[in-house]
């Protein structure tokens, strides 16, 4: 059985095209800087490593008027329903970008303390690596969004989005139903999906 | 040079104390802590440098309470370690040093010691409904987060998955 | 046969070129951007921003003093007097019955000025 091809799967048209080239090359990003590798973000948007070529200069940190956010540091559990919230709050198209090892898995911090990698409670859709990864890792990390941004469709449809919206409501129905704070949701949430062998709460 | 002052002042309260390389430590009954704070005080230790506890499971009185403080005159510091057992409670500092407020704070999330007479004892750097009290040596590393990898080991549970 | 180009000419080509503009816009921002951007209404994403804790309850409206209120009026009332008392500045030489009409006018307001101050109006720590 042949295997689904990417190519196959997606149609891509001139209109898609034109579409994409626009959305890849004004990517505003949404900084959610909470530790060091906000550091080395501050670097890449400065002149040396100059992140506005890409089109990327308007640095917004609002999520209601920017479309990628960047996750910058160590994502603590206390920290996380307020980035579920912010993620929701920006409008679609929205793209993540996990910056650093803490973002991405939890980095050298296996505790109690830490989301062991993001994109447990939100979608993420590209990775870099590092701690802190060098401001041109963070470009090569834009670049590859673009790339990913190439081969979508205006037709194509965000099941990690409408998934992420579902939980976020299953979220708040178990939270007003047990009047929990919201950290103690998420984390019994992610308890519950751990068991079942799932890595995501979404 | 002060440890004399408190065993003039206030015999008897001094149970232990020893030096390591010049810092000084003594350890007092949490009955006499009040009374030799005051003296601390008035002798010029006048800036509440820390409040930290340790977690010695073994003992019968689990917990050490360990404050530390600097005299800015004379530079000189101490330790005080104060030993509490688990559900025991410890009288406030905030009436002479309000930085004790977030330092017990502190202590009663991570440790569960609850402090009499304190304004506001809440949780500080954990949510206000977590589970337990982190850095008891009871309590595993991650949190029981069931997503393990194979192999790994979480200290203080015995091994066990988490 | 050549005809002078009329001096209006500029005036026309702009107003074409602002009318296909304005139409342009209103047309793509009417029927085609829909077709192109996703339509994804949350409620999670219409709530108002506050840094991603819940919102205030009960929203941001506080009750405030109403010494606000009164200098904005009593601003608006001197303001107008002072706009009106311009354009006659500058031309009330020319009749002497104009003089003493703007000083009826001002004695109106005075009378009202007077009053204000005495109600304590203008005391603003009270």
């Amino acid at each position: 059985m042949s295997e689904l091809n990417i190519n196959d799967a997606v149609m891509t048209t001139r209109l898609d095209a034109v579409v994409n080239w626009g959305r890849k090359n004004s990517l505003w990003p949404m900084p959610f800087g909470v530790a060091c590798c906000a550091i080395e973000f501050m670097s890449m948007m400065a002149s040396r490593f100059d992140l506005s070529r890409f089109g990327a200069e308007a640095m917004r940190f609002s999520p209601r008027q920017s479309d990628m956010m960047l996750i910058l540091g160590t994502i603590t559990n206390k920290m996380a329903p307020v980035l579920r919230t912010i993620y929701a709050q920006m409008a679609e198209p929205k793209w993540v970008i996990s910056v650093g090892v803490c973002a991405s898995s939890g980095g050298m911090y296996r505790t109690y303390a830490t989301l062991q990698g993001v994109d447990r409670v939100i979608p993420v859709d590209v990775y870099v690596p590092g701690c802190p990864p060098r401001p041109e890792s963070m470009i090569y990390g834009v670049m590859k969004l673009q790339e990913k941004i190439e081969k979508e469709s205006l037709s194509m449809r965000k099941d990690h989005i409408a998934r992420f919206y579902e939980s976020l409501a299953r979220q708040e129905a178990i939270q007003a139903e047990k009047n929990q704070t919201s950290q103690q949701t998420i984390r019994e949430m992610l308890m519950d999906a751990g068991e079942r062998g799932v890595g995501t709460i979404f | 040079m002060i440890i004399e002052h408190i065993d003039t002042q206030l015999p008897g309260t001094v149970t232990d104390r020893h030096a390591f390389r010049g810092d000084q430590t003594i350890v007092i009954a949490k009955e006499n802590l009040l009374a030799v704070v005051a003296l601390l005080y008035r002798e010029g230790f006048q800036l509440l440098v820390d409040i930290t506890a340790v977690d010695w499971p073994e003992r019968e009185e689990r917990f050490d309470v360990v404050y530390h403080w600097l005299n800015l005159a004379s530079q000189e510091r101490l330790r005080v370690k104060v030993p509490v057992a688990d559900g025991g409670t410890v009288p406030t500092l905030t009436g002479t040093f309000k930085t004790a407020d977030w330092f017990e704070r502190e202590v009663f999330d991570m440790f569960g010691i609850t402090f009499d007479g304190h304004p506001d004892l809440r949780r500080l750097l954990t949510w206000s409904d977590f589970p337990g009290h982190p850095l008891r040596k009871d309590f595993p590393l991650d949190g029981g987060d069931p997503f393990c990898m194979e192999g790994c080991t979480a200290p203080y549970n015995n091994g066990e998955r988490g | 046969m050549a005809h002078p180009a009329s001096p209006f000419l500029s005036v026309l080509i702009l107003l074409l070129v602002a009318a296909v503009t304005a139409i342009a816009i209103l047309v793509l921002s009417g029927w085609v951007l829909p077709l192109l951007k996703p339509n994804n209404p949350q409620a999670a994403k219409m709530r108002p921003y506050e840094c991603g804790v819940q919102p205030l309850q009960g929203g941001a409206r506080r009750k405030y003093s109403v010494k606000f209120y009164l200098t904005a009026m009593l601003f608006i009332l001197f303001d107008v007097e002072a706009a009106f008392l311009l354009p006659w500045a500058v031309n009330f030489k020319q009749a002497l019955w104009t003089f003493g009409a703007m000083l009826s006018f001002m004695a109106t307001l005075l009378v009202g000025f007077i009053y204000a101050w005495g109600k304590g109006a203008f005391e603003w720590e009270r």
